[in-house]
């Protein structure tokens, strides 16, 4: 059924009880559900985090097996990777393009209910293999061969939580590219559209190329297990470290699918603050192409130890370098933003601005992780761990935490409670440096990743870390509590802000159940976006 | 239904397919790689 279609019967509110949101259509209801189940996956992620840094705050085995150590490891990449940042951006995405773009819903309505729902039962499957026999996964997040192979029975739920994922990945994907191609207001021409919904337009193309290739490779692990191929295993003729080329070409565009909707995010948060339009919308369009371009030809930099020819080695060196020019663009074209820009500093401006400068660090690192000779040194110790944290954690989470804070006053029609939103930004902010970056430190001192013990030269930096890592868990009750409390502040006027640009805020706060059930009239269209 | 409403199902279900099948030759075509490589 199509939206157009969709409209004809539209005039009633959402359904009572539980059917409301097990069938609910509704753009506005799913993007709720899937923001709430990525809170949720980030504190169960976040709890396993909390474990793994307890049993690293001193030397010696504390608390855990070491086989439970890396089923911890295992399930919090996979559940914060899959469970939190995706799906908190598909939330983020739901809500708002339908209203950016003035379109009355998702093209796919039925599609998107069934993108969500699949979502909990994957990770149902994944977190059932905790109470196995063996275990959950222990082999990683990269689920490499030939040890992802010795996982005892939860090895085929891990493969169809997977497929689950990727399938959840790849519809809303679909859903996304088809309401931007197809439903935009009349006079809304492509580089008319604000930044979010282009970075996610991207960002679902590179879904739909790379997730089916992830997909791919756990089929071929699927039957390299049961079914007697060799795919990769070097017995029977196959190629381990055609796993990692296959894994890392999902995978580094992987990480470019956590990283180009927060650089939307953080284009429609900055302007608004600085009350300013986006300096160069149009360079910053092509800005995260060109990321999106480059994210297909660097895979093989998280591989420079395998072994490769030296041609091999340049060519992905420079490729990975040449990023850093694209992201230079944007970084440059926020601060252009802000210059001489009557700021103010609201809190999703705050976590914007911390977005800008930690993402920064982040970015710099992975641009020493680029240098080939460099590499073979710093490889799996905790200066990569430090370096892709920097970028996830400052970077995704707290341009998530901008959006949801930014656009909180348009979902339930009341202002949140500003004092607990600074609280929450500056106590993240303090513990996430405390958390990640001594971990810069304890790689350069040779420390590795994926051990649950290590040398006493190492513990001082690995307890500040701990402790951080604690206060920053701690310090996202703070964020709970702001949910908790969000329908107790004042009644939040349409616009919100004091200079947002965009269709979203010519409708009233809350936003109504149905929206935009015919186009916007040019007049709207122009006053929002001239 | 609408003249607009018609051209705007038919490139939904158009762009839909597309890509769908895209992310599908995608899938088939790294297992074939696997099996042309092994």
């Amino acid at each position: 059924m199509t939206v157009a279609a969709a409209a004809a019967h539209d005039d009633h509110g959402p359904a009572k009880g539980i059917k409301r949101w097990l069938f609910t259509t509704n753009h506005k209801d799913i993007g709720t559900m899937y923001l709430i189940f990525s809170l949720i996956m980030f504190f169960a992620g976040g709890a396993m985090a909390l474990i793994i840094r307890s049993e690293l705050m001193n030397p010696g085995l504390q608390f855990v097996h070491p086989e439970f150590f890396n089923q911890m490891t295992t399930m919090h990449a996979l559940i914060m990777v899959f469970g939190a940042v995706m799906p908190a951006f598909v939330g983020l995405a739901n809500w708002m393009i339908p209203l950016m773009i003035g379109a009355p819903d998702m093209a796919l309505p039925r599609m998107n209910n069934w993108s969500f729902w699949i979502l909990p039962v994957a990770f149902g499957l994944l977190g059932s293999t905790l109470f196995m026999p063996g275990g959950a996964p222990a082999s990683g997040w990269t689920m490499y061969p030939p040890l992802v192979l010795q996982t005892g029975d939860a090895f085929p739920f891990l493969i169809f939580s997977v497929h689950l994922m990727g399938l959840s990945s790849i519809m809303g994907a679909i859903n996304i590219i088809v309401t931007i191609l197809n439903m935009r207001a009349p006079d809304m021409w492509l580089l008319k559209m604000p930044m979010f919904v282009w970075t996610w337009l991207i960002t679902a193309y590179l879904l739909i190329a790379v997730m089916p290739v992830l997909a791919g490779a756990v089929t071929m692990l699927l039957t390299d297990q049961f079914f007697g191929t060799s795919f990769f295993l070097a017995a029977g003729g196959g190629d381990p470290v055609m796993f990692q080329h296959i894994f890392w070409f999902f995978g580094h565009p992987e990480v470019y699918i956590m990283i180009l909707p927060a650089f939307g995010v953080v284009s429609e948060i900055i302007p608004t603050f600085s009350r300013k339009p986006l300096f160069g919308h149009d360079s910053m369009v092509y800005a995260a192409s060109c990321i999106a371009f480059l994210s297909f030809i660097v895979w093989a930099h998280h591989m420079f130890t395998v072994g490769m020819p030296l041609s091999g080695q340049l060519f992905f060196m420079f490729a990975t370098m040449l990023i850093a020019v694209p992201t230079g663009v944007k970084i440059f074209n926020w601060i252009a933003t802000m210059w001489r820009g009557a700021m103010t500093f609201e809190t999703p401006m705050l976590f914007s601005l911390g977005f800008v400068f930690l993402f920064s660090i982040g970015g710099f690192s992975g641009l020493m992780l680029a240098i080939a000779p460099a590499d073979i040194q710093y490889h799996d110790t905790y200066f990569v761990v430090a370096h892709f944290h920097y970028v996830l954690v400052p970077g995704s989470v707290f341009a998530i935490m901008a959006g949801a804070y930014f656009w909180l006053p348009k979902w339930t029609g009341h202002m949140y409670n500003e004092a607990a939103g600074k609280l929450h930004f500056w106590l993240s902010t303090i513990f996430v440096n405390l958390t990640f970056f001594p971990m810069h430190f304890l790689g350069l001192a040779g420390m590795p990743r994926r051990i649950p013990d290590y040398s006493t030269q190492f513990a001082d930096f690995n307890w500040l870390a701990s402790v951080g890592a604690i206060g920053f868990g701690l310090s996202q009750l703070v964020f709970v509590y702001v949910l908790v409390t969000a329908k107790k502040g004042a009644t939040a006027t349409d616009r919100v802000w004091e200079a947002p640009r965009g269709l979203e805020w010519t409708v009233p706060s809350p936003a109504p159940y149905h929206t935009f059930d015919t186009p916007p009239v040019k007049r709207v269209h122009e006053e929002a976006f001239e | 239904m609408t003249e607009r409403d018609a051209e705007q199902r038919r490139n939904t279900r158009r762009i839909a397919l597309i890509m769908g099948g895209i992310a599908v030759a995608f899938y088939l075509g790294f297992i074939l790689m696997g099996v042309l490589r092994s």
